[in-house]
């Protein structure tokens, strides 16, 4: 009965009905349920996210799916972006390319994260997919103008074309004029990456004005401040713009003509860049504050009344970042005005300042917290913290999802009572049910982490640093936090104990990155061998790890599940510890 | 209460990788299963000398607390922490972790002894010569660094910064990093400029980072590519030019 019922709909239909369902979780769900629905579920997945490039091999990912249509890719660790990967690490897309030219032929999208990517990658885009539509390259490096040239001249329909946080090569600024007179598809063009001789700014005007569907625009630092109204007046139907720099003289007429370029931009919601902001030109942003959702005026070295000044504008704003000029004072009127208020990001202004250059505290936080009840999303750097006001802030806020607090001082305890803030972050997980992102910092035992293997059962991605006494910290996240996909430690004394007591639950996770801490090289080696579903590898810059004795802990350890065995592309300063690959290079 | 690990206690120097079996350990377990299934291993128990660790940093009695971290704030309690901890104090070799925490060897020290090569480089080292202390924090990414350099006043003297306001020439200003290639090695690497201010500390850097031995350092010459796309032996200038035009570095075998 039940077999008749699994083929009473033919493949067309389910086909049909899968087309509706578009999340990879379901994807993956529908492909479980028997072989029937699987075999036509991966003919017709048309999306992949692959969320760690070394996971699985591009030929597995081709055989299972033959019809792709739009790809995304993560290299890197997340700590890459604080320089505790070495350079040459990995990561690179040019295989994954080379081997989805000839698969996939319509592939028309790719969006990667931290991967290396060169010109070599980026000439072969842009001869083998006729579709090619949209190319994210977020925070990669490796590749510069004369690649960004062939995909604008070959990509005859690009709708995206997203560098947002990469590393170019600037070899040339006339990549921008490759662009064929023909191409009227872009919708959306991030080069806020660029340094400063690297666009040609009469090729950018031409374009922006025969793409009528442009609606996401980021200008990069060069592009200078008069020029911003040619281009807004070219572009009114922008929805996300970027300006370069905001800096002039103030000049009556330049001032007029930028506010009204600014005011006649009907859908504008989302504003960034401002780099060197002369606050007397900000009101010219007056008019289109009230519909602002999103401002990110993290380059902006404004002070706090001119900040405040802006922000009381914007009652409509959902996204705000910020440097910390911002101070206690102006996230408090944030806190009264903009009650839609879901993401926060406060950025340090002299992180390496020893003492504080601005009059921003734990206080400014709790301001927004008490004002803003829809707030989801935190990062907050900051010099002092106390149990206290992370209490307050986590029964004020208990929908947040993501919080990152970031206290610049290794291992500051409480100012107030000079304790631990584990009951604060304890607090945090408690109260927020729904949290999914935490970065700790402060002085912190391992009581913090028994709270969060606890409470923090949604918790997915967990960052850890100078914090713990011992393995027991380790041990209470690895065995309690249920969801946790990443885990990465630095500088923490979490040894070989509780790594190989949950040994298991690394194969649940993404990844886990352990620097500075005390895994010793055999405990390296045992997981490797005993545990044949993950690729373990030592990052070690100075001298292979087996010329030391086997309990010496390791500099850097990257543990993750993978079903495509250890990679091929390791540099002489990663060892793999699987069995099967020769430790010594 | 304290959770008890069903872990074997290694017997010094080593760690008995034997008694591990880890394929006897299916899912992970509960907390509450763990203490039950310490059939297998003998208990691991936190001994007296760590809870009074603990009673120092749970409870909440000021006094304790305020003892333990009161002089010089963060740094007392870094020193506790490491010394105390109770995996360290076993008899096999001590990681370089605790010695670190000592370690206050100037970050721009380009001594090349060998003993100090070790320590700078060690797999442990928290310091590293980044010129700003702690590598990687606090934890912002790189091109966000340079924001504080510029003059945070709003008023019309906030002049248009140039984009190499670090002193490096003709690149972009998010980073003080050059790539450096060595002949020969198909991977090139980065170095951060900022941190060095002689050719012969930066030679002894690179020297160190691609591995060559300090017997014969005439083998290898160092050469730039400056902005105009030439390259130039770097011997040749001075390191103020040096530093303002170059793009990027090239180790060659130097013939004859």
């Amino acid at each position: 009965m039940q077999k008749e019922m699994a083929y009473s709909f033919p493949d067309e239909v389910l086909k049909h009905v899968f087309s509706f369902i578009q999340s990879d979780k379901d994807r993956n769900a529908v492909s479980l349920v028997c072989k029937s629905w699987y075999e036509i579920e991966r003919w017709c997945r048309r999306k992949v996210f692959i969320g760690n490039c070394y996971a699985v091999s591009p030929r597995m990912v081709i055989r299972r799916f033959p019809e792709v249509r739009s790809i995304e890719l993560k290299g890197k660790p997340h700590f890459a972006d604080f320089n505790l990967v070495p350079d040459g690490w990995g990561g690179y897309v040019l295989q994954w390319i080379a081997e989805m030219a000839g698969a996939y032929p319509w592939l028309g999208e790719i969006r990667l994260k931290r991967m290396v990517v060169t010109d070599e990658s980026l000439e072969l885009i842009a001869k083998s997919f006729k579709n090619f539509k949209v190319l994210v390259l977020f925070s990669c490096e490796g590749f510069s103008t004369d690649g960004l040239a062939a995909i604008a001249a070959s990509c005859k329909n690009l709708r995206e074309l997203d560098l947002r946080e990469s590393e170019v090569d600037d070899l040339s600024g006339h990549w921008l004029a490759q662009f064929p007179e023909t191409c009227t598809s872009l919708v959306s063009l991030n080069i806020s990456c660029l340094g400063s001789d690297e666009v040609s700014f009469s090729a950018l005007e031409r374009l922006v004005d025969r793409c009528p569907n442009l609606r996401s625009l980021q200008l990069n630092r060069a592009v200078t401040l008069d020029k911003i109204a040619n281009i807004l007046r070219r572009a009114p139907q922008l929805v996300d713009f970027g300006t370069g720099n905001y800096a002039a003289e103030l000049q009556p007429d330049v001032f007029s003509n930028l506010a009204g370029a600014f005011s006649s931009c009907k859908e504008l919601k989302s504003l960034s860049g401002f780099w060197d902001v002369v606050p007397a030109y900000l009101p010219a942003l007056y008019s289109i504050c009230p519909r602002l959702t999103s401002l990110n005026l993290s380059y902006a070295t404004i002070q706090s009344p001119d900040l405040i000044k802006l922000v009381s504008h914007c009652p409509r704003l959902q996204r705000l970042l910020v440097l910390d000029y911002v101070e206690d004072s102006g996230l408090e009127e944030l806190a009264s005005s903009c009650k839609d208020l879901q993401e926060l990001r406060v950025f340090p202004s002299d992180p390496f300042g020893v003492e504080p250059n601005v009059s921003l505290t734990e206080q400014g936080l709790v301001a927004v917290s008490l004002g803003c009840p829809k707030l989801q999303s935190v990062l907050y750097f900051c010099r002092r913290m106390s149990n206290a006001a992370l209490v307050t802030i986590a029964q004020n806020c208990p929908n947040l999802t993501r919080f990152r607090l970031c206290i610049i001082e290794p291992k500051t305890p409480d100012y107030l009572t000079l304790d631990p803030l584990d009951a604060g972050f304890g607090a945090i997980v408690e109260h927020c049910k729904d949290l999914r992102r935490l970065s700790l910092s402060g002085l912190l035992t391992d009581h913090v982490f028994e709270y969060i293997g606890t409470y923090g059962k949604k918790l997915e991605m967990l960052s850890v640093a100078f914090a713990g006494d011992s393995d027991l910290g380790l041990h209470h996240v690895l065995s309690g936090c249920e969801s946790l996909r990443k885990l990465e430690i630095r500088d923490c004394p979490f040894g070989d104990k509780a790594l190989l007591a949950n040994a298991a639950k690394l194969e649940t996770m993404r990844s886990l990155w352990m620097s500075s801490c005390a895994v010793s090289f055999g405990a390296c080696k045992l997981l490797g061998q005993k545990m044949p579903k993950l690729n373990v590898e030592v990052i070690d810059e100075t001298e292979p790890p087996d010329s030391r004795p086997e309990s010496y802990p390791v500099d850097k350890l990257y543990i993750y599940k993978s079903v495509a065995g250890p990679r091929f592309d390791m540099p002489p300063f990663v060892w793999s510890m699987d069995e099967a690959v020769k430790i010594l290079h | 209460m304290e959770l008890q690990l069903g872990l074997a206690l290694p017997p010094p120097p080593l760690i008995p990788i034997e008694t591990f079996d880890l394929n006897s350990y299916g899912n992970y377990e509960t907390r509450e299963a763990l203490g039950s299934n310490a059939l297998s291993w003998p208990l691991l128990k936190l001994g007296p000398a760590d809870n009074d660790i603990n009673n120092i940093h749970h409870h909440s009695s000021s006094s304790s607390s305020s003892s333990s971290c009161s002089s010089g704030g963060g740094a007392g309690c870094k020193k506790r922490s490491f010394d105390e901890a109770p995996f360290f104090d076993e008899k096999r070799n001590v990681p370089k972790t605790l010695h670190l925490l000592l370690w206050t060897n100037q970050p721009n020290d380009e001594d090349d002894d060998p003993s100090n090569v070790l320590h700078e480089n060690s797999s442990s080292a928290i310091f590293k010569n980044d010129g700003e202390g702690l590598v990687g924090w606090p934890p912002v990414k790189t091109w966000r660094k340079k924001v504080h350099h510029q003059i945070p006043n709003g008023g019309a003297e906030n002049n248009r910064l140039p984009a190499v306001e670090n002193g490096i020439g003709g690149r972009a200003s998010k980073s003080t990093y050059v790539k450096v290639k060595m002949e020969g090695v198909p991977i090139a690497r980065k170095i951060d400029l900022s941190v060095h201010h002689s050719f012969e500390g930066l030679t002894n850097t690179l020297m160190r980072m691609f591995g060559i031995s300090d017997g014969n350092p005439k083998i290898f010459k160092l050469t730039y590519q400056d902005r105009e796309g030439d390259w130039l032996l770097a011997e040749d200038v001075p390191w103020r030019t040096f530093i303002c035009s170059l793009k990027c570095l090239k180790l060659i075998r130097s013939r004859g």
